[in-house]
């Protein structure tokens, strides 16, 4: 087994402006305030795991108008030095993107933009998978498509990026980004909740997938496909007796970071992550490099 | 209009991407199939690698336009894009009666235009026009079929290709009524099956007209064998019964049917006895010098001097009737509009509604009118002729059907299946 060769460096902010005050996924009710004292808690619990796991963890300022900058999986897309920025499609979170931006450009980062106004919501909707030295191909993009990003923001970004891109529609609205149904934990395996795809985004996954771990409906519903995986180790919203066993028989350690006050917003651990360590080139051929 | 069962919208749309491996091309090519459309695909550009994005153009065709329309939006979430959203170029006429360079000529069929980013229907199809965009009220564009001569200087007239589509007719089922006939013709044909499936779209346009849904008018061409052969009488009763509600004919028609019910001959021959009656060479232009004494038609009916005929019931039952010249007319009757552009204006002007026409025994006016009519007009070319009724299908009126039998006899069976046998001894 080869672990994924990104994932050793995140992303987060910290949830002093975290609040439940609009309403743009099925798990928001502005009645149903998340505590910041336990949301804190949780936040730095997860932060102690991805450090217990070996990762290295950077922050973004928080601010008071962007309760959702938590959740910086949606900031936009990483590949080596390139920083594509996210373009959301609901007007309560597009404030974001001039924080992220300035935060990515202030550390060298190449900041490319995606042409045209296609929505489209960063790493939420966007994972690479496979292209382990010498496989057949190099990493390819899953890429999930109709509640908030689009199939012409995922073609744009392939072109931009050179790397295939393998879009799948979400079909379920609980599950609104692909990274509540996919979730890469090697070069081989990942988690995936068919519950939120068609029969068409689940043939495509079983074909990129050499070995799929299908999760139950409680499995998906409880948010086990938004894990963050550092080398061998799975950290996770919540899991269940039958999945932990299942990861533990293919080599890999489970963290439980229950972050139940982030899911009053519709997010679990990935979520609240972005990879800044993701490098696609090995799925590029020379001269694709993208526009300095 | 009967178009809209049998007509079929159709759009190319583009999908680009990883559309292959990503299922998409299967997905949205499922999508199509189950809303009960169809798709050709026109392009398929597969990239060579697995990073290489695909092209694809397919061709999307469904019933009608609201169903195409529903379902490119139900694909648009899968990335397939309408491929000409370009509007329709449009250039001033560089004179009255003169189109620009590179004009649309127009078909009978439905087209629509797209100005200003939206689709605008046609008015009424005619073949071998301008396409004509007029700012309407309140800002809405009309876009019209305008012939040729009609076109004023400065008209915005469509050229090109772009931004223009048109609905094309589907063959309908062999069980539907009438459907789309590609030059339907033969003299083997069962005349009885031809008869019943003229007498039911004659009874459906009048259901239609009840119905008040506009439309259901049926129109009658008829040229001078109308007459010579017997089925004036039958069709004059077919008009009093109100089957009838727009007749176009010519000078010859116009004369013999006045001419046998004044003097009892066609074209000097009595009709009841099929000889010629004394000087009755000169009947028809006798007639015709009575009918100018008259100043019209309407004028000799008014007067009781014609008491009878085709154009006699026209006149009681107010059905408009267009008489169109041509160089060989003698006199000719003061309603004959002996200029043909201003005629063919005057056929065009009675043309709304009409969705059944029934050509009988007539070569120029029934090409002259298939030139005029859209093509989802039911149309029925009775001649004893062949060759009539497959010029007028190869001059583009594919709609036709044809019926190779004596009009006559065909005319007096017509009218009983809709008026109810004659009791009168006849």
């Amino acid at each position: 087994m080869s672990t994924l060769d990104w994932g050793r460096r995140y992303l987060l902010c910290r949830p002093e402006h975290f609040t439940v005050a609009y309403e743009i996924n099925p798990f928001m009710h502005v009645q149903v305030h998340p505590d910041p004292e336990l949301a804190s808690a949780q936040f730095e619990t997860l932060v102690a795991a991805l450090r217990g796991a070996g990762a290295a963890v950077e922050f973004m300022d928080p601010e008071p108008e962007l309760p959702d900058l938590v959740f910086t999986a949606n900031a936009g897309v990483v590949d080596g030095d390139v920083f594509v920025p996210s373009l959301f499609r609901h007007p309560e979170r597009q404030g974001e993107t001039a924080h992220d931006v300035a935060w990515f450009a202030a550390r060298g980062f190449r900041v490319t933009p995606l042409e045209g106004n296609e929505p489209f919501e960063g790493a939420g909707d966007v994972l690479p998978f496979g292209g382990e030295p010498g496989a057949a191909h190099g990493p390819v993009l899953v890429a999930g498509y109709r509640t908030r990003s689009t199939v012409a923001a995922h073609a744009l970004l392939g072109r931009l990026l050179g790397v295939p891109v393998r879009t799948v529609e979400l079909v379920d609205e609980r599950f609104y980004h692909v990274d509540l149904v996919f979730c890469p934990l090697d070069e081989r395996r990942a988690l995936i909740a068919p519950q939120g795809l068609d029969r068409y985004g689940c043939r495509v996954l079983e074909e990129l997938v050499p070995e799929p771990v299908w999760l139950t409906d409680d499995e998906a519903a409880a948010f086990c496909a938004n894990s963050v995986v550092v080398d061998d180790v799975v950290i996770m919203p919540s899991c269940t007796p039958r999945l932990g066993k299942l990861l533990e028989d293919a080599g890999l350690s489970v963290v439980v970071a229950a972050v139940g006050e982030f899911l009053k917003a519709g997010g679990g651990c990935r979520c609240l992550t972005l990879a800044l360590d993701v490098d696609l080139s090995a799925g590029r051929s020379a001269g694709e490099r993208p526009p300095g | 209009m009967t178009d809209a069962t049998h007509a079929v919208s159709s759009e190319v749309v583009r999908l680009d991407g990883h559309v292959v491996d990503s299922l998409l091309l299967a997905k949205v090519l499922d999508t199509i199939v189950d809303a009960g459309a169809s798709y050709e695909i026109l392009e398929l550009e597969m990239g060579t690698t697995s990073a290489d994005p695909s092209h694809v153009r397919i061709r999307v065709s469904a019933a009608d336009d609201a169903a195409l329309d529903t379902l490119l939006a139900e694909v648009q979430v899968h990335g397939v894009n309408r491929e000409d959203t370009s509007d329709a170029v449009v250039v001033p006429a560089p004179a009255d009666g003169v189109l620009p360079d590179g004009f649309y000529s127009t078909t009978n069929l439905t087209t629509w235009a797209r100005v200003d980013g939206r689709w605008v229907r046609s008015g009424r199809p005619e073949m071998d026009c301008a396409l004509v965009v007029m700012a309407g009220s309140g800002g809405e564009n009309a876009v019209q079929m305008v012939p040729m001569h009609r076109v004023r200087a400065g008209n915005a007239v469509v050229t090109g290709w772009r931004g223009v589509r048109v609905e094309t007719p589907t063959r309908a089922d062999e069980a539907d009524g009438f459907g789309f006939m590609t030059s339907e013709v033969s003299s083997e044909k069962p005349k009885a099956v031809s008869l019943t499936r003229v007498a039911a779209s004659i009874r459906e346009a009048g259901e239609r007209r009840e119905r008040g849904e506009g439309g259901g008018r049926v129109l009658a061409v008829c040229g001078p064998a109308v007459v010579h052969t017997g089925a004036a009488p039958a069709l004059a009763r077919l008009v009093r019964e109100g089957w009838v509600q727009l007749l176009f004919a010519g000078n010859g028609f116009a004369t013999h049917d006045i001419e046998s019910n004044v003097l009892g001959t066609s074209l000097g021959v009595s009709l009841g006895e099929g000889v010629l009656a004394e000087h009755g060479h000169a009947n028809h232009l006798r007639v015709i010098n009575e009918v100018r004494r008259f100043g019209s038609i309407a004028a000799a009916v008014e007067a009781g001097w014609l008491g009878g005929g085709v154009l006699y019931e026209c006149v009681r039952a107010g059905v408009p009737f267009v008489l169109g010249g041509s160089v060989r007319d003698d006199g000719p009757l003061p309603d004959v509009i002996s200029d043909t552009v201003a005629a063919a204006d005057a056929m065009r002007a009675q043309l709304d509604g009409v969705d059944v026409a029934v050509m009988l025994a007539t070569t120029l006016h029934a090409i002259a009118t298939g030139n005029l009519l859209p093509a989802g007009v039911e149309t029925y070319c009775v001649d004893i002729n062949q060759a009539v009724v497959t010029k007028l299908a190869d001059r583009g009126s594919h709609q036709t059907l044809g019926i190779v039998t004596d009009v006559g006899l065909f005319m007096g069976d017509l009218a009983d299946r809709l008026c109810g046998a004659e009791t009168d001894g006849r």
